[in-house]
């Protein structure tokens, strides 16, 4: 079978370029101001919320939570509510016209409690009211009749980490018959004959937090019923598609009767893909039941109850090491809490079971992993998705590893790592470049590594300083989770200037300047010409979901198709119109066009347009791009999980006060092999805030629940995000090219990789500051708090 | 219960009737449609929606708008004159650090209430001031960088900037190295 022509295009551009520099490209990898960039200083782009200005008579929907994290339901009595003023129309599940459920990968998830609620922000109703003030002030008055049931906060009070089998426990999912979501392993060589050979062996166990995304924009949508049935929504979501599916469902439309808008997103960080779909299911009910906008407005603590989190993990790892540092096994039980509900958590626990070994070359691996429901908050997709939480636990071994070696963990992690040529753990073979050892090289220079590893061991007093490097890979795009395309539309404009269309969407992060800077490498105009459509069911081409660090990769690819097959015919048309020996040599230069050997005779680009218009040629395309096809064996965990891994080395500069335990990050290095830097000004973005956001992980935040299910960490002030003050003196980022053929100009993803190592390091920073082996094991949870590391002090005999 | 109270808004006056417990961001957001004001907790904590309220920021989240009678009120809309952009936004613009743009207008208002009290801030202040702002992408360096650009601007005596000119000039160019 001959390749699909979007493959050729890709892998022609990569072969014409893989040697060019970034430096000499005109647009690809420079700082070029995002499209968006002046309306956004002037306080101009309409966020979701911004836009309830714009509808007169709007109703307000009001969700009614859960007052107990599991318990069935046994009646629901709104006879008061409805009597309260000005509230509308009370609506419960059996006001559902399609089917109750907004559940993302399995139907597991009713947009509307009916049989039991699961945990404490599941809605069992929904008040309509005049005002958003009434139908909150209604809803006191929801009486529902619940019979409680016990309450599982604790994975382990679900399954046995040793063996990972279900303990006896009330079913929070009876009707699936077990609380075990689903479950993922990797048996590769021979496990057991490894160990009795190794000379050293660790293990540990671990725990990672529940982190809440916290963007600053809460959620909103707004829904406006159509004069012909249908509706349209505007919506804070990453996935207008997705959403569209999911209201479709609940409201038994098909999806042409239903429009998803994206306006301008204040955040999402994966958060903004599931409850984009519960919103917008909200808002859509109550817009055509009453033939009103509606609105659905979140309060933070709305926000923090009402979406999903990154899975909270609880893991042992066993590691073997042959005398002269190489790796020789990996043996590993790992349990990541969904919550609630399942969401995105089956994929999430793929992802980490793909990713449960680091990117080091492992021969020997047994590895099971289970996601398993709770009745905590769901968790749900999180830049990193599952990466995060077994790199963690991972980075950490690999010190102690050196540890146990006596060698130094940057010389040991070099003897493992993954280079061009080798295989992952899955089998895949890594034919492409691989620029991880790059990569840490460039890290040590930067941080001044050696130097400070040898002068913080020697300091003493209460104020001790450690550095530490953690290691990352993560998978491409969205690999065998499902369909992985992407598309865009470009629309060349009778006066030369040019329409962006895509479904992707640009949480904030700017990834669509990427696409942009592509484009008019492409076609050889500034990105100036370019107008980005927002997202929308109606009018931009499905995409795909924005997630899965595709964006730059995936949506990169179908813009460089599309803009590929226009430059090819307005090079044709302009050799004729010039008289230039072959359409190859035509010059595009915006406004200038001439033939490369004259570059004194030419037309302008306007005039080449308009004679497309005359001529009858095509300056529309559509650009579509597949991924190639994702291979996963279930029972071995081997395959072709991703078709290409984003590589980082993340180090760590801290200082620990010995006797409060607080950890402050002095500097920080990051350096990611991302193939070809194509959007400059994100990459620098994704390395900094990937930093903060990862930090945060790593030393403060976890939405804490309370034994019977309810939320403590409800605002700002009891959930940590760091703030400016939080922040080290200086983060340095940096980049390696390493390219990949199939990515757009050699390009790969960056968003998801930039938090996945930061946690490791800054505990391995920790441990190196406080420079003892038993804390070093003690040091196997996050966040690590003062509390905790003081606590790790005490235990390890270096505090009172 | 309500007050009528006399208002001014980015220099304009305004005459309003409001509910004895209507907050400012919802009398400036959802009754004035200055939508740059953002709320995005409803507690003071997150600092997007602070404006200036007699030259002082103030979280309008917290504060009740029929208390300010006779008060003078600025939000991001009013920080040029129409048709200007003011040395902020061009050091915002500058130093690249805008990203979901969320949490931006407060930054630039925290911005102005900084360098009008302490024209020349030295890191610590710049620091201490902006961290009443949260931002989840992470653009801190970046607007601490801006507002050590900003009084550099303002200090030259270039506060305000014509905006056909800057768009002019930046509009999806490329800019640094």
């Amino acid at each position: 079978m001959s390749k699909p022509d979007y493959v050729q295009i890709v892998e022609e551009m990569f072969a014409k370029t893989k040697d060019k520099p970034t430096k000499d490209f005109t647009y690809l990898g420079k700082h070029v101001v995002r499209w968006d960039a002046i309306s956004k200083i002037m306080g101009k782009p309409l966020f979701t919320a911004d836009m309830i200005n714009l509808f007169k008579n709007a109703v307000f929907v009001h969700s009614v939570r859960s007052k107990y994290a599991h318990a069935k339901i046994k009646k629901i009595d709104y006879s008061e509510a409805l009597k309260y003023p000005g509230v509308l129309k009370v609506i419960t599940a059996r006001d559902i016209p399609g089917i109750n459920d907004v559940g993302y990968v399995l139907p597991d998830q009713p947009l509307l409690a009916d049989r039991k609620v699961r945990f404490i922000g599941d809605t069992v109703a929904l008040i309509v009211a005049e005002s958003l003030e009434n139908a909150r002030d209604a809803g006191e008055l929801v009486n529902v009749d619940y019979e409680p049931l016990p309450v599982y906060t604790d994975v382990l009070q679900v399954i046995e980490l040793n063996g990972l089998t279900e303990k006896e426990h009330v079913l929070i999912h009876d009707e699936r018959g077990s609380d075990v979501l689903s479950r993922y392993k990797i048996r590769v060589g021979d496990v057991e004959k490894a160990f009795k050979e190794a000379s050293v062996v660790v293990e540990n166990e671990y725990r990672t937090p529940m982190q809440e995304h916290a963007y600053l924009e809460p959620e909103a949508a707004i829904a406006i019923p159509e004069p012909d049935g249908s509706v349209t929504i505007y919506a804070k979501t990453q996935c207008p598609f997705d959403t569209r599916r999911a209201v479709s469902n609940v409201l038994g439309l098909p999806f042409n009767m239903v429009r998803v808008v994206a306006p301008a997103l204040g955040g999402g960080f994966g958060g903004a893909e599931d409850v984009g779909n519960e919103i917008a299911a909200k808002a859509a009910l109550a817009a055509l039941a009453l033939k009103r906008t509606a609105v659905v407005l979140h309060t933070r603590e709305e926000s923090i109850i009402g979406h999903t989190k990154r899975h909270p993990m609880v893991a042992k790892y066993r590691h073997a090491a042959s005398k002269d540092g190489t790796l020789l096994a990996v043996d590993a039980d790992i349990v990541l809490d969904t919550g609630a509900y399942a969401s995105l958590g089956p994929f999430v626990g793929w992802r980490a079971v793909v990713h449960s070994t680091g990117p080091y070359k492992v021969r020997n691996a047994r590895v099971d992993l289970a996601v398993v429901y709770t009745n905590r908050i769901p968790a749900g997709a999180f830049r990193g998705f599952g990466n995060p939480q077994v790199t963690f636990a991972v980075e950490r071994q690999m010190d102690l590893l050196a540890e146990e070696l006596g060698m130094d963990p940057v010389e040991f992690r070099l003897k493992n790592i993954l280079r061009n040529g080798d295989r992952t753990v899955h089998g895949q073979l890594l034919d492409h470049g691989v620029g991880l050892e790059d990569a840490i090289k460039r890290a040590l220079e930067i941080s001044g590594w050696s130097e400070k590893r040898k002068l913080y061991s020697t300091l003493k007093g209460p104020a001790r300083r450690g550095i530490g490097i953690a290691l990352m890979y993560h998978g491409n795009s969205i690999g065998a989770e499902g369909a992985d395309f992407s598309t865009v539309s470009l629309i060349i404009q009778r006066d030369g200037s040019i329409i962006f269309r895509t479904g992707l969407t640009d949480m904030g992060q700017g990834s669509l300047q990427g696409l942009v800077n592509i484009a008019a490498e492409i076609l050889g105009v500034p990105p100036s010409y370019f107008k980005i459509e927002p997202s929308d069911t109606a009018a931009t081409p499905d995409a795909g979901p924005t997630v899965a660090s595709r964006s730059t990769a995936m949506g990169g690819n179908a813009t460089l198709v599309a803009a590929y097959k226009i430059r090819q015919r307005l090079n044709k048309l302009a050799a004729e119109m010039l008289g230039c020996a072959s359409p190859e040599d035509v010059v595009i230069e915006a406004p200038k066009v001439y033939c490369k050997d004259q570059p004194e005779h030419h037309i302008t680009w306007k005039e080449l347009i308009e004679q497309t218009f005359w001529k009858g040629i095509p300056i529309q395309e559509f650009g579509y791009y597949r991924a190639p096809p994702a291979e996963w064996h279930e029972e071995t965990g081997t395959g072709q999980p991703y078709f290409t891994y984003t590589f980082g080395a993340v180090v760590s500069d801290v200082e620990v006060d010995i006797e409060t335990g607080l950890t402050k990050v002095v500097e920080a290095t990051v350096v990611y092999d991302i193939g070809r830097v194509v959007n400059r000004t994100g990459a620098e973005h994704h390395g900094v805030g990937g930093y903060i956001q990862g930090m945060g992980y790593a030393l403060m935040e976890d939405t804490v629940h309370s034994e019977n299910g309810h939320v403590y960490s409800t605002s700002f002030s009891t959930y940590h995000i760091p703030t400016g003050l939080d922040i080290p003196e200086r983060i340095n980022v940096d980049f390696v090219e390493a390219g990949f053929i199939r990515g757009p100009f050699g390009a790969k993803g960056l968003g998801e990789p930039s938090i996945v190592a930061i946690a490791p390091s800054i505990v391995n920073a920790i441990a190196h500051a406080i420079g003892s082996k038993q804390a070093n094991r003690l040091l196997n949870r996050i966040p690590a708090t003062p509390d905790f590391v003081r606590g790790v002090l005490k235990r390890a005999g270096l505090a009172r | 219960m309500s007050f009528k109270i006399n208002l001014k808004v980015n220099g304009k006056e305004h005459v309003l009737e409001v509910p004895a417990h209507e907050r400012l961001v919802d009398t400036l957001r959802y009754r004035l449609g200055l939508t740059s004001v953002k709320e995005g907790c409803g507690r003071g904590e997150c600092g997007t929606c602070i404006v200036l309220v007699n030259g002082l920021p103030k979280h309008s989240c917290l504060t009740l708008t029929a208390t300010l009678d006779g008060a003078e009120v600025l939000t991001l809309e009013g920080l040029a004159p129409e048709g200007k952009l003011h040395a902020i936004q061009l050091a915002y613009l500058e130093t690249r650090g805008v990203q979901c743009g969320f949490c931006t207008p407060g930054f630039m208002m925290m911005t102005k209430a900084l360098l009008d009290t302490h024209p020349e801030p030295q890191q610590e202040q710049v620091k201490e001031w902006l961290s009443s702002v949260l931002c989840r992408c992470g653009s801190y360096h970046y607007y601490f960088a801006a507002a050590k650009l900003a009084a550099k601007y303002i200090k030259e005596g270039k506060i305000y900037l014509d905006e056909k000119q800057v768009r002019e000039k930046y509009h999806m160019k490329v800019i640094g190295r």
